[in-house]
């Protein structure tokens, strides 16, 4: 595209071509495993189109008990391309999070956190959690019979942490129970708080991403650097990935469009199997190895805090991980990272199986 | 069962009243299909258009939309292959000696 009247207008004012320079001076590595480096410019991808398929619906969606369920099948059966829309919003948030995880885990078995970018880690870690409590906020919205069952599970499960569960508890719902108060609340989180810090959060990654610069493996940190300018090259090659993704998500949008379940009853029994997202149920999983009371203790309470401890110390990894910091190879870590996965991969199709 | 022998008394003199301990089971599965129908169609709530007409179409525009990203992708390709054989040619690199043309 050539447009020289407004080039020269930018160029008068915002010094078109130093910006240009700027991106062409920009170096991104090359090496067998930069594939990795993808994803993280997937689940960008991926955010951006939930903010806009998000604002399309809050369009519409009334946060109210005695609406909500009604404005969403209003979405899906009259809106033109409402259906469509909603679908594309379900899958984009699946696909989003399985890509972090896939970030997160190429990230620590390429050790791409350690010094000096442990704030990349933490920043990004914190993304993932923002994620999960989008997914979260997000179901309950539907107000159906399987996204209450879930809410009530799962702010119940949080109820079990010791000393601040009653506390979290009470903050998530509202109320007593899941209610409209807890509706509300979900929707404030949903469309409100969770955007803005994501924005920030996603902000200060990219900044810091920027400033270190990519990492290389260590064990290419030797090699001779092959390296490439972010633009136009990578951004291409970032281009035609984005194009794929779209596609496969637009033909699970098309093919397999999530179903809308009876308006939730609280009063009602919970349904039958009833099973929570995708990303909890190695959760569910582990809380089901253990017995209801361990040496007079609240089995659930242990695995909770189990569950925790054993999340704390992944999120501190960098920190602990004090060889790789030195730039030698640190096997240990490694195969944590390994166990994490396996355990991660195994317990989730688990849950999803059984 | 009272609708059961409804049904019992008006076919009494015919041909079924043979077999009636045939009558009651079929009848049963028969009621029970139908309800069972009935309270699907009431849960079911279409999460995409129903008509096959709709449903064509937009099949149709998925196909589409793949051979759109295909082309897409082919275009950037031929246009990166392009870019990077001119960075391995060096054509862009700044001259710094070159004279200044005035």
């Amino acid at each position: 595209m050539n447009c020289p009247r407004l080039k020269d207008w930018l160029d008068e004012r915002y010094d078109w071509e130093g910006i240009k320079k700027l991106a062409k001076s920009k170096l991104i590595p090359e090496h067998r495993y930069d594939l990795w480096y993808y994803t993280g410019g997937i689940t960008l991808f991926l955010f951006i189109l939930q903010f806009m398929t998000g604002m399309l619906m809050a369009l519409y969606y009334v946060p109210h008990i005695d609406f909500a369920h009604k404005s969403i099948i209003e979405i899906v059966t009259k809106l033109n391309m409402g259906w469509f829309f909603r679908s594309l919003h379900h899958w984009g948030s699946q696909l989003c999070v399985a890509f972090l995880f896939i970030h997160l885990f190429g990230t620590l078995l390429l050790k791409s956190y350690r010094k000096p970018r442990e704030m990349v880690w933490v920043t990004g870690f914190i993304l993932l959690g923002i994620s999960i409590f989008f997914g979260l906020s997000g179901y309950l919205l539907l107000w159906d019979e399987r996204a209450f069952a879930a809410t009530r599970v799962a702010t119940g499960g949080a109820g079990a942490f010791p000393v601040i569960g009653w506390f979290i508890k009470a903050f998530l719902r509202g109320s007593m129970d899941v209610t409209g108060d807890t509706l509300l609340r979900f929707y404030a989180f949903h469309v409100a708080i969770l955007p803005i810090i994501t924005l920030c959060l996603v902000g200060l990654h990219l900044i810091l991403v920027q400033y270190h610069g990519m990492s290389v493996p260590l064990s290419l940190e030797k090699e001779k650097p092959r390296e490439a300018p972010f633009f136009p090259n990578v951004f291409y090659k970032d281009l035609m990935i984005w194009l794929v993704v779209m596609g496969v998500l637009v033909t699970l949008t098309v093919l397999l469009p999530p179903e809308i379940n009876p308006k939730a009853d609280p009063l009602a029994p919970p349904p039958e199997n009833i099973k929570p997202e995708w990303y909890f149920l190695f959760l569910l999983e582990t809380l089901k190895l253990f017995p209801g009371e361990i040496l007079g203790l609240n089995g659930e309470t242990i695995a909770i805090l189990l569950v925790a401890g054993a999340i704390l110390f992944f999120f501190l990894i960098p920190f602990f991980d004090r060889k790789s910091s030195r730039g030698e190879k640190s096997p240990l870590f490694t195969w944590i990272g390994v166990i994490y996965l396996l355990y991660f991969l195994t317990m989730t199709a688990v849950g999803y199986l059984s | 069962m009272r609708r059961i022998e409804i049904v019992e008394h008006c076919l009494k003199r015919s041909l079924l009243s043979r077999r009636r301990w045939l009558l009651s089971p079929v009848l049963v599965l028969l009621m029970n299909t139908a309800t069972s129908w009935a309270a699907d169609k009431i849960v079911k709530i279409d999460v995409f258009p129903p008509t096959p007409y709709d449903g064509y179409i937009i099949y149709e525009s998925l196909a589409v939309f793949w051979l759109f990203i295909i082309g897409l992708i082919v275009i950037i390709r031929m246009k990166l292959r392009e870019i990077e054989r001119i960075q391995e040619l060096g054509v862009e690199n700044e001259d710094k000696d070159a004279p200044m043309l005035r």
